[in-house]
């Protein structure tokens, strides 16, 4: 069944109607189905704007009217050959509707039992499972199992663990020290927000249902493991172990593929990513270019980074195009293209005026090499494989000879 | 206020719909508490959003309702039950209307709200105003799933119940209307659109 494209399934998982199992295979094939992607984005956009459809309030005069039509019969209608047939029967039906009801009415008037009902709850929870210690939500500790609704807080000491079951769609664990909140649990967007500590995720969703908010930027999944850890500043560090990961605020965004990882300081956004393997001084001298309120400084580590970056570290030159300005922007440029040369067709001035067609043209003939895929890149392979000491076994052996 | 919605829903019990039976017009009203926001609702999104007819059809419904309640068995759930004449009714209306109007004259979605919400400048109220108006010009094939999904809250079975089909074809139908829906609305494909 899921061998086969799933676009009639789309709003079936979006709604929760598919089992687990289905649920699973759906995303397994979305994930790797450009087709099926595309068109899960569209559906999930509707279901989005579906939700904003709001129920309406009948007119307060609604009921009197209804009773009036109940309480009064109407002359029957006069046949003229300006009606038409559906308007006899129409009127015919409303005559027979008045008088069955008269007859109801007359017959006696029952009381009427009612009945107590327990309260529904709206809100379905997480399960959350204890891995060790004595984890809390809200107030109450969990022994074994527990449940998180949304707006509670979920709270580790420094000796207690948990899992959190993110619907169907992956789950999350959290390590000691930690505190989460349940913001949204809908079928298009799962949100939780991490105020310290650290959590794991693990999702096999399409990507964008899933979204972890911090002090300090959004996680959105893209289909991907991740760990992410606030501090107490409220700065954050996401290493990401498989997939992709969007990290923004504002209009500052990072995409970060598996092996590589991003901070993220209050007040200002996401830095840019950078790949674990980088040297430290590539990573100091990132760190500065990112956060380091002298500009000076920012430029002296930004000849720095440039020197010790590698093909692989394309990844971060890329991110930097729209972040430095003037003749360190066109440093960049100059490095950027030789580690990696853009594909045909790129000027340098539409890469200088930041054309967001040019740059996503060149991002996407380097991406596969950023997640160590690479079938047809041969050229940009060649430039990464000459990094030798960066590539694992697995890329050297996937690179083209 | 949903909540509410759904603990009255479950005051409809059989004792409820028995008395209605017999005519207690008490239970009745209940009944028409209980549903008249819903059925109103669907009747002014199928209406082209002009609640005047809505009011017409709502009042059919309900004189339907109280009239045929007697009919009404058990065999089915009361709501798949009256979901059923609601969803008639709306096509009924319909057809009427398009052979009352002349050639060439649509029926595309008035504002269902007579006066513009001053919030207006929130973009939250605006994606919904724009989703009412996309709601009307969807086919009604397309757009009672919609409602009875997201009005109503109803499953799939229980829409494919109402609108006498099956559950594959629900989903066909609602994965439609949601790509109608996403298409007509493109440009509220960027957060900036909701105010985020």
């Amino acid at each position: 069944m899921f061998s086969r494209h799933v676009t009639k399934q789309i709003s079936a998982y979006c709604h929760g109607e598919l089992s687990s199992e289905e649920s699973k295979q759906f995303a397994e094939h979305i994930i790797s189905c450009v087709k099926c992607r595309t068109k899960f984005e569209e559906v999930k956009l509707g279901v989005k704007l579906a939700e904003q459809l709001p129920q309406l309030s009948a007119p307060k005069h609604l009921w009197s009217d209804v009773e009036y039509l109940l309480d009064t019969p109407r002359p029957a209608p006069v046949s003229s050959p300006l009606w038409s047939w559906p308007v006899q029967v129409t009127a015919a039906a409303v005559l027979i509707v008045v008088l069955s009801f008269a007859t109801l009415w007359f017959q006696g008037k029952p009381s009427i039992p009612r009945q107590r009902v327990p309260e529904i709850s709206l809100n379905p929870s997480w399960q959350v499972t204890r891995i060790e210690g004595t984890p809390k939500i809200g107030t109450e500790q969990i022994s074994k199992n527990g449940s998180l609704g949304v707006g509670e807080w979920l709270e580790t000491d420094e000796n207690s663990r948990a899992q959190i079951a993110v619907g169907l769609i992956g789950h999350v664990e959290i390590d000691p020290n930690t505190r989460v909140r349940l913001l949204t649990n809908q079928p298009t967007e799962h949100r939780l927000e991490l105020a310290r500590g650290r959590m794991s995720a693990q999702i096999w969703a399409p990507p964008r249902l899933f979204f972890v908010d911090t002090p300090s930027a959004v996680a959105e999944d893209l289909g991907c493991a991740y760990t992410l850890e606030v501090d107490d500043h409220g700065a954050s560090f996401l290493h990401v172990t498989a997939g992709w990961v969007e990290l923004g605020l504002k209009d500052r965004t990072s995409i970060v593929p598996a092996g590589a990882a991003c901070e993220t300081q209050p007040g200002i956004g996401p830095g840019t990513p950078f790949f674990l393997d980088a040297s430290l001084p590539f990573r100091a001298a990132l760190s500065s270019v990112d956060f380091h309120h002298d500009a000076s400084v920012r430029s002296t580590s930004l000849m720095v980074l440039l020197n010790e970056a590698r093909a692989r570290d394309s990844l971060t030159l890329w991110h930097l195009l729209p972040r430095v300005y003037g003749s360190d922007r066109v440093r960049v440029y100059e490095k950027l293209a030789a580690l990696v040369p853009p594909p045909p067709g790129t000027t340098r001035e539409a890469v200088l005026q930041l054309d967001e067609k040019t740059l996503e043209g060149w991002k996407l003939s380097m991406e596969w090499g950023w997640i160590g895929g690479g079938k047809g890149k041969g050229k940009v392979w060649s430039k990464f494989a000459q990094d030798k000491d960066v590539l694992s076994e697995r890329e050297k052996k996937m690179a083209p000879k | 206020m949903e909540r509410h919605a759904r603990m009255a829903e479950q005051l409809i019990d059989g004792r409820v719909i028995e008395a209605c039976q017999q005519g207690d017009r008490e239970a009745f009203h209940i009944l028409f508490e209980t549903y008249k926001d819903k059925v109103f609702s669907i009747a002014v999104y199928s209406s082209g959003g002009d609640r005047d007819v809505a009011d017409d059809v709502t009042q059919q419904i309900f004189l339907k309702l109280f009239t045929a309640i007697r009919q009404f068995r058990g065999d089915s759930e009361f709501t798949t039950w009256l979901y059923r004449l609601v969803v008639n009714a709306c096509l009924d209306e319909r057809r009427r209307r398009r052979r009352l109007l002349p050639w060439g004259e649509t029926t595309a979605m008035k504002n269902p709200s007579e006066k513009k919400p001053q919030e207006k400048q929130f973009a939250r109220l605006e994606v919904a105003e724009a989703v009412r108006e996309a709601i009307g010009e969807l086919k009604p094939k397309f757009r009672l799933p919609i409602l009875l999904k997201y009005i109503e809250g109803l499953s799939y079975e229980e829409i494919a119940n109402v609108m006498g089909c099956s559950k594959g074809t629900v989903a066909s139908r609602l994965n439609r209307g949601h790509s109608q829906l996403a298409k007509r609305l493109s440009h509220f494909n960027n957060p900036a659109a909701w105010g985020e």
